[in-house]
C-alpha cells in the first residue's frame, strides 16, 4: 500500500521539489494517511465501544440496552456525542484554570499517543520503534498526570479525592503491569511489539498466555485498574465521589476523558491481544492444519487482531456486570501483596526456564 | 485455613461462578417492557377512565339518586337534579373531577343501578384541565366507546355489575308475592 503510494506521489511531486525532498514529503504524507486511518478507525471503535458496553450490560442485566435512536440504537453514540459537543461549557470559579484547561487535553493526547506503536498487522504500525512496549507503559503513566491534575485543579473535594485516589492506584498497578509484562520480554527478548509478535508465532502454542500464565493473570488484574474500571473504579466511585475526578468538568472536556478513558481501554486490550494472545496471528498448529490461510494478504490478519481486541473489551463489560466495587484497602493489599510478589516470581521462573533451556547469553 | 477454602480463593471459583452467572443471564430474554411503542394490555377489571352506563334502549341508567357522589371519599362527584313532568328525577349535570378521583370505585359499589362503571382506558394525558372535567355528555360518550357491542356488555356483567344482581331469595324469606314468583319460576 505504502509503495503504491509512493510510486504515485514522488512523479508528481519530483519536478517540484527534487528527489530528496520529494522523497521526505511522501514519506511524510504516507504518515499523516496512517495516522488518520489509525485516529480514526480508532475513535469509531471507542464511539461503538460504548454502545456495546451499554448492550452486553444491559442484556446481563435483564434490560434492553439503547434502542430508540436509529435502527437498533445504533446511532446513540453519535447522538451522545452532538449533546456532549453542544453542551455548556462550565469552569468553576475556585479552578485553577490553565491547569483546568490542560488536564483533560494530556489524558487524551497520551492515550492516542500510545496508538502510534501499536502494530495492528504485520507492518502496519505508524512508529515501529524498538522500545514500543516501554512507550505504552509510560504513555499510561503520562495520562495518570492528566487526571492528577484533573482532579488539582477543579477545586473540588470530590475531584481533588478521585486525583488522589487516581495517583496511588495507577501508580501502585502500574509496578505490578511493568513487572507481568518483563515474563514476555524475557521469553521474546525484544521491546518492540512487532517483534514480540513474531517470536510468539514461532512458540510452538503460538500464545505467551499459556507459558506466562502467571504473569498474563497480573496482567489481566492490573488491566482493570491501569483503566480505571470496576471493579476498581475508586477515582470515578459514583456512591462515593459522584464523578471522581471529573466532576467539575461538562460539555467537550469532559468528552474528552470519556474518550480517553474507552481508548485506554482498547490500547490495553490491545497490549494483552499483542503481548500473550499473540496478536495478529493464529497458532502455528491452526496455521499448518489450514495451509490456505498463509498465502491471505498481510491486512486481512487484522481481523484476527481486532477479534481479540473485542474479546478484552467484552471481558471489561462482563467483569463491570459482576463484580462490586472493592475497598480501597483491599485493592491496595491485592496491589502490593498479590499481584506484585506473583509478578516478581513470574520473573524469576521464566528467567531460569530460560537459562535452562537456551543456556546463559 | 481449609484446602477447599484454599483452593476456592485461589482460583477465584466464587467470582467464576458469578462470571457464569451474568453471562447465562446475556442469553435470557430482558424484562423490559417497551411501553409507548408495545402497549400494556390493563387487567381485566382494571380501575381506569369512568363512564355512565346505558340501557338497553341507550338512555342514561342514572337516576340521579346521588348515592355515589356521598359515598366517594375524595368527594368529587357533583350531581344536580331537577324535578321532571312526571315527577321523576331528571339528571341536568353529572360531573366528575377525575384530578381528585382517587379510582377506589367505591362509586360503582355505591351505585344500586349499575350506572356507573370504570373502563380500561388509562392514558388520558392533557395539556389543559378541561379535558380532565367529566361532564355527563363526555361520560356517557365513554361509554359508547369503551363498552361498545355485546363485548363490552359482557365485561361490564363480569366485573361492574351492581351488587344487587347477585342477590338471590330463599324460598324461605318473605318477599312480595310477584318477586317471588317471579324469582321461582
Amino acid at each position: 500500500m505504502t509503495e503504491m503510494l509512493a510510486s504515485f506521489l514522488i512523479p508528481l511531486l519530483m519536478p517540484l521539489l527534487g528527489r530528496e525532498i520529494a522523497d521526505m514529503a511522501v514519506n511524510i504524507i504516507v504518515i499523516l494517511i496512517q495516522i488518520a486511518v489509525v485516529i480514526g478507525v480508532t475513535l469509531l471503535h471507542v464511539a461503538y465501544a460504548t454502545y456495546w458496553e451499554r448492550k452486553v450490560i444491559g442484556h446481563m442485566q435483564l434490560r434492553l440496552g439503547p434502542r430508540e435512536v436509529g435502527p437498533f440504537g445504533l446511532l446513540q453514540p453519535i447522538a451522545d456525542g452532538v449533546k456532549l459537543f453542544f453542551k455548556e461549557d462550565i469552569i468553576p470559579a475556585t479552578a485553577d484554570k490553565p491547569i483546568f484547561y490542560l488536564a483533560p487535553v494530556i489524558f487524551f493526547a497520551s492515550a492516542l499517543t500510545s496508538l502510534s506503536v501499536l502494530p495492528f498487522f504485520d507492518g502496519f504500525a505508524v512508529a515501529n520503534i524498538n522500545i514500543g512496549l516501554l512507550f505504552l507503559l509510560a504513555m499510561s503513566s503520562l495520562g495518570a498526570y492528566g487526571i492528577v491534575m484533573a482532579g488539582w485543579s477543579s477545586g473540588s473535594k470530590y475531584s481533588f479525592l478521585g486525583g488522589l485516589r487516581a495517583a496511588s492506584q495507577v501508580i501502585s498497578y502500574e509496578i505490578a503491569m511493568g513487572l507481568s509484562l518483563v515474563g514476555v520480554m524475557i521469553m521474546a527478548g525484544s521491546l518492540n511489539l512487532t517483534e514480540i509478535v513474531r517470536a510468539q508465532h514461532e512458540y510452538p502454542v503460538g500464545l505467551y498466555a499459556v507459558p506466562q500464565i502467571l504473569g498474563f493473570f497480573v496482567f489481566f488484574v492490573a488491566m482493570f485498574a491501569e483503566t480505571n474500571r470496576l471493579p476498581f473504579d475508586l477515582p470515578e466511585a459514583e456512591s462515593e465521589l459522584v464523578a471522581g475526578y471529573f466532576t467539575e468538568y461538562s460539555g467537550f472536556r469532559f468528552a474528552m476523558f470519556f474518550l480517553g478513558e474507552y481508548t485506554g481501554m482498547l490500547i490495553m486490550s490491545s497490549i494483552g491481544a499483542l503481548c500473550f494472545l499473540g496478536g495478529w496471528t493464529l497458532p502455528g498448529f491452526i496455521m499448518k492444519a489450514l495451509p490456505f490461510l498463509s498465502s491471505l494478504p498481510p491486512f486481512v490478519w487484522v481481523i484476527v487482531f481486532l477479534a481479540k481486541v473485542y474479546f478484552f473489551m467484552f471481558l471489561y463489560y462482563w467483569v463491570r456486570a459482576t463484580l462490586p466495587r472493592y475497598r480501597y484497602d483491599q485493592l491496595m493489599n491485592i496491589g502490593w501483596k498479590v499481584l506484585i510478589p506473583l509478578a516478581l516470581v513470574n520473573i524469576v521462573v521464566t528467567g531460569l526456564a530460560k537459562i535452562w533451556f537456551r543456556g546463559m547469553p | 485455613m481449609k484446602t477447599d477454602k484454599l483452593i476456592k480463593t485461589v482460583f477465584f471459583i466464587e467470582i467464576l461462578k458469578g462470571m457464569a452467572l451474568t453471562f447465562r443471564t446475556l442469553f435470557k430474554p430482558a424484562v423490559t417492557r417497551r411501553y409507548p411503542l408495545v402497549p400494556v394490555p390493563a387487567k381485566p377489571g382494571f380501575r381506569g377512565l369512568h363512564a355512565l352506563a346505558r340501557d338497553e334502549a341507550g338512555k342514561m341508567k342514572c337516576v340521579g339518586c346521588g348515592l355515589c357522589g356521598a359515598y366517594c371519599p375524595s368527594q368529587c362527584i357533583h350531581i344536580y337534579t331537577t324535578e321532571g313532568d312526571d315527577h321523576n328525577k331528571v339528571v341536568d349535570r353529572y360531573e366528575i373531577d377525575i384530578l381528585r378521583c382517587i379510582f377506589c370505585g367505591f362509586c360503582v359499589e355505591a351505585c344500586p343501578f349499575g350506572a356507573i362503571t370504570l373502563s380500561e382506558r388509562y392514558e388520558y394525558a392533557d395539556y389543559s384541565k378541561e379535558s380532565f372535567y367529566m361532564t355527563r355528555e363526555k361520560l356517557l360518550t365513554n361509554w359508547d366507546k369503551y363498552f361498545e357491542g355485546e363485548k363490552g356488555r359482557q365485561y361490564f356483567k363480569d366485573f361492574w355489575r351492581p351488587l344487587s344482581a347477585d342477590f338471590k331469595g330463599s324460598p324461605e324469606q318473605a318477599m312480595f308475592s310477584k318477586i317471588k314468583q317471579k324469582g321461582k319460576s
